[in-house]
């Protein structure tokens, strides 16, 4: 797969197709939504959806660690979907391949599991986290917050795209409003919402194995 | 046998008090239900079909119980009545207590469906009345209860009404499945009999009900004829430029009078928003109605709509705008005059609705035909002669609903647990799994117990436990959450909407209320409604005084043309060309008629017409199948599958019922040479899998799938706050299903509803067929024509490509610089 080299706010980001970003100056891979958990939630709950669905998402993420090796992972907020249960079990060993890599989690609506849980797994748990004036929030921002640049998650947002012959394709997205910008889920098990955007924001959608500017 | 049964005698009696006499079908029904048969009921509404089955249970009572059968009391359940409407029962038990109280008899009549008290329901589990009537999910409700194998012991007989409305669809199912239970657990020793109206396939529908008992059963037909008077409300000036926008509404001055003049109306709309849109403008029209003015469809709060039912019936309404809710045979006597807005795109349907005025045995059924736009006047003609040629519509079954059964087994889990060989035994024997195979079997057991394909240590997957063949869920919570989720009736998510200050409302699809900014408005149930915001499942509204509001619209409103009334409207055409007509409506359309043949030509019942036509949105070509839409949306993707592979290109994709459109960014290579092969049956079924997006149909059924096998968790009334971490979309479902578990049965399910249900695969091999020997017409018109005008404006879109998905980012991204 190729990603795309963004550069912006002074800094060289490496969109994945993967659903996402190795930031090169820091080293660091930026993923959000993954929602581990989220299958063995439903099964536990006698729903009965796939159940390799978050084994498929962490080693996803295992290939990104190994073709980047980046000294950390910076997951902007819901990591895992529920309470604690067999696929956290799963992680902490999944975890221990990766030791020398540092695991922060900012946190989001979905990371409800006890503190000691995230201690045990070897994750550090942030409210925010800022690296060279880079805010990254779970819940996007709409205003100036006095930071360089905001990063977000949450809305696991898609892009919508018309054209003559009343053609209509809708793709998940990288995008880059004035203030904040909005990761798309990595997750698998997640859904999209479409976002609204202005002429100023920078938008690249996930076509398949390539990434692409929209506008 | 009359001479012989002192029941028919008692009854006989009352009917001669009452100077009644009973029809000729009724007394063969009395009889072969004495003789022990089962069977079907077949007769038009008004005639008594309710009394030809249940006073043959009642003399049968009275022949068994000569001495005490008005003194016996809590006798059991003897009779089942099963009806598809919760808003028949109420009628239903009131007739049935009547007859009995005058018989003297001392059965008790109960009802049960979605809204039974639950004080009532408590009453019936102490003891059950000898009649319950009940709604398809109630029963199923029933054995998803302990012990529920003590409430049949005395049940003899189960009467499903209405049989026609129930067996095209996946209620019907319930019903097959409801039976095979009580036939095993009688052993066979049960009657079932069938109430339908006339449909094509009424020996199959004999079949579906009775299972293997079919050879035995009897099909019980009256000779009684309906008589329908149908007219047009001809417009007074025909539009050259037909379009459906308007709804009708332009035609209503001369509805006015036609509901002034008569006693009651109903005013049947096709869709909700329909609906809404003709009560505001009638009440404008006509301030003097209100008051006498009622609005009726299935989005309206349950207690203003049995005030509206309760309010037919003692004649105090003028007229009443409704849909398919008032479809069904519920008898208001003083309904006079039905008038159809649009085209009701069935024989079966229309009959249906014309049967609603003059429910009197004899009375002649008065309904009035109000086109929404000037062409929906060949469809009047096509009716009436559909009707004089008495065409109507088969109701297909559904077969191997693989979502119901695994719910029908989840209610037995939850029951008393069930051993898996003598529930397969009997679902075998019904008509919808007659061809379920043993691995489908295993399959579906396996889902309910391991959750399917279990990756072992890490798996924490909990529903139903296996103990050797027995099977059972012994998880209150589970168990709680299946019996509040029985029942097969799905639309898109209903959210309910109420006042700020509280009071009830009714319901909205959510993708409508998800569109909406506060302080929009809207209208339902008649109200100008502002929207506050949305809380708890609940859209919360204030009144508004607003002028202009949006009426909702609902997904479920579009029915498709069906195959006998597209084959007489191709006729019809036929004859308006011949200039020999003497249909007023063929008459009233002569000057469209003109303009069509100006500018283009209209197509013979021998020939096939395709429109090439350039406007600013791009290269059109426009093809006149007349098979209605389902067909067509087939059609119309296979041809720009196979012109796709002449050259890269990208369609965007418009039907109706009379035909429909490809619009592309570049000239379409459709030629006089080529379009019979484009338009061949050659590998049909191969090149259907690929052309037809049948990906994104299939996700589309999989959506009332999800939510009957229990994917979907819908949440416990009230409480939905708890549960959110198991909420999905049925469309976020099917992708992780088609990612990671392809060979799922629920899958497979979804892809052949598509191919069976929707694409009507048979029925567009036919039309294929008839296109193979026809002549095909292409023209150029200058500008657009009155049969493609309604194509491009009301129609529904798809889209189909062979350029790559990159290519087509960029085209996008160039087109919006």
């Amino acid at each position: 797969m190729v990603g795309e080299i963004f550069e912006f706010q002074g800094q060289r980001w490496h969109l994945l197709p993967e659903k996402a970003v190795f930031w090169e100056e820091e080293q660091a891979l930026i993923v959000s939504d993954i929602h581990l958990g989220k299958a063995t939630h439903f099964r536990k709950a006698g729903i009965a959806v796939p159940s390799g669905i978050g084994q498929e998402d962490l080693f996803r993420l295992q290939k990104l660690i190994i073709r980047y090796l980046p000294v950390r992972v910076i997951i902007v907020g819901d990591m895992f979907h529920s309470a604690e249960n067999s696929e956290v079990q799963y992680f902490k060993l999944w975890r221990q391949q990766f030791a020398n890599v540092t695991f922060e989690l900012v946190e989001g609506n979905h990371d409800i599991m006890a503190t000691a849980v995230y201690e045990q797994l070897q994750i550090t748990v942030h409210e925010s986290l800022t690296i060279r004036d880079i805010h990254f929030i779970h819940e996007p921002c709409d205003e100036a917050n006095g930071f360089r640049y905001t990063f977000s998650g949450h809305l696991h947002p898609a892009y919508v795209m018309q054209g003559t012959g009343k053609q209509r394709l809708r793709l998940p997205c990288f995008y880059f409003g004035k203030h904040c910008g909005i990761l798309p889920a990595f997750g698998h098990f997640t859904g999209h919402a479409s976002i609204d955007t202005s002429e100023t924001d920078i938008v690249f959608v996930i076509a398949g194995k390539t990434i692409i500017r929209a506008q | 046998m009359q001479q012989r049964s002192g029941g028919w005698k008692v009854i006989n009696k009352w009917l001669e008090d009452k100077e009644l006499k009973p029809f000729k079908f009724q007394e063969d029904a009395w009889k072969a239900y004495l003789q022990g048969k089962s069977g079907i009921v077949n007769a038009p509404t008004g005639f008594g079909k309710t009394f030809s089955l249940f006073l043959g249970a009642v003399i049968s009572w009275i022949d068994s119980h000569p001495k005490d059968y008005s003194g016996k009391t809590k006798n059991g359940l003897q009779l089942l009545w099963v009806t598809p409407l919760r808003a028949l029962a109420k009628d239903l038990g009131r007739a049935m207590e009547t007859a009995l109280q005058e018989l003297n008899v001392s059965w008790e009549v109960g009802i049960r469906s979605g809204d039974t008290a639950t004080s009532v329901r408590a009453a019936q589990k102490r003891q059950m009345p000898e009649v319950l009537i009940i709604t398809p999910e109630s029963l199923h409700v029933l054995m998803g209860q302990k012990e529920y194998a003590n409430i049949f012991k005395k049940l003899h007989t189960v009467v499903v009404d209405e049989w026609h409305e129930l067996i095209g669809s996946k209620r019907g199912v319930q019903v097959e499945l409801a039976l095979s239970r009580l036939r095993g657990l009688k052993a066979g020793a049960l009657k079932v009999w069938g109430i339908s109206a006339t449909i094509g396939n009424l020996d199959e529908a004999l079949e579906v009900l009775l299972g293997p008992y079919h050879k035995d059963g009897i099909i019980i037909r009256s000779n009684l004829k309906k008589n329908i008077a149908l007219k047009s409300v001809i417009p007074d000036e025909i539009e050259n430029y037909p379009w459906a926008g308007h709804l009708g509404i332009r035609m209503l001055p001369q509805a006015l009078p036609i509901i002034e003049e008569s006693q009651t109306t109903l005013v049947f709309t096709n869709t909700r928003s329909q609906s809404e849109i003709w009560y505001q403008a009638l009440l404008k029209a006509d301030p003097m109605l209100a008051g006498a003015l009622a609005l009726h469809h299935g989005s309206i709060d349950q207690e203003l709509r049995i005030w509206v039912e309760e309010a037919l019936h003692n004649g105090i309404l003028k007229a009443v705008v409704c849909t398919a809710s008032l479809d069904l045979g519920v008898d208001f006597r003083p309904v006079d005059i039905v008038i159809q807005v649009g085209s009701p795109k069935g024989v079966a349907r229309f009959l249906q609705r014309a049967g609603r005025s003059g429910h009197q045995p004899g009375a002649v059924s008065r309904i009035f035909f109000l086109p929404t736009h000037a062409l929906e006047l060949v469809e009047a003609a096509a009716l009436k002669a559909a009707i004089n040629e008495g065409l109507v519509e088969s109701r297909m079954p559904v077969l191997l609903a693989f979502d119901v059964l695994l719910q029908y087994l989840m209610t037995l889990a939850v029951s008393d647990g069930f051993y898996a060989s003598e529930i397969y035994e009997e679902v075998k024997k019904t008509f919808c799994y007659q061809d379920l195979t043993e691995d489908e079997w295993t399959w579906l057991l396996a889902f309910l117990t391991t959750g399917g394909d279990a990756l072992g240590g890490y798996d924490e997957f909990k529903k139903v436990e296996r103990e050797g063949d027995f099977y059972i869920c012994r998880n209150r919570t589970m168990a709680m959450r299946h019996r509040l989720h029985i029942g097969t009736i799905v639309s898109d998510a209903m959210l309910n909407v109420k006042f700020l200050s509280g009071g009830y409302v009714g319901v909205i699809e959510e993708g409508f209320i998800s569109r909406l900014q506060p302080g929009d408005t809207f209208t339902l149930a008649g109200r100008n409604l502002e929207f506050v915001m949305i809380k708890d499942m609940t859209v919360l509204v204030r009144k508004s005084n607003a002028k202009r509001t949006i009426v909702p619209s609902y997904q479920g409103g579009r029915i498709p043309l069906s195959s006998n009334l597209g084959r007489m409207l191709r006729e019809k055409f036929n004859e308006a060309l011949s200039r020999k007509t003497s249909d007023p409506e063929l008459i009233a359309l002569q000057p469209l008629f003109r303009l069509q043949e100006e500018l283009s030509h209209i197509p013979k019942d021998n020939e096939l017409l395709i429109e090439q036509i350039k406007t600013k949105d791009g290269y059109h070509l426009f093809v006149y199948p007349f098979e209605g839409r389902l067909v067509h949306e087939v059609m119309a993707a296979l041809l720009a599958y196979r012109i796709s592979r002449i050259q890269p290109i990208t369609f965007s994709i418009a039907m109706n019922d009379y035909g429909f459109e490809l619009l592309s960014d570049q000239p379409i290579p459709v030629t006089a040479e080529n379009a019979k092969m484009l338009l061949s049956t050659d590998n049909l079924l191969t090149e259907l899998q690929t052309s037809v997006n049948a990906t994104e149909m299939a996700r589309r059924k999989f959506r009332d799938i999800a939510v009957i096998s229990g994917l979907i968790f819908q949440g416990y009334p009230g409480k939905h706050k708890a549960n959110r971490h198991l909420q999905s979309s049925a469309s976020l479902l099917f992708n992780v299903f088609k990612d990671y578990d392809p060979d799922n049965l629920l899958l497979r399910q979804a892809f052949n509803e598509a191919f069976f249900y929707q694409m009507e695969e048979a029925r567009l091999r036919e039309t294929l067929e008839r296109i193979a020997v026809s002549r095909i017409v292409i023209t150029t018109p200058e500008k657009l024509t009155p049969f493609c005008f309604p194509i491009k404006v009301d129609s529904l879109r798809d889209t189909m490509t062979s350029e790559k998905l990159e290519d087509r980012i960029k085209k996008l991204i160039a087109v919006n610089g």
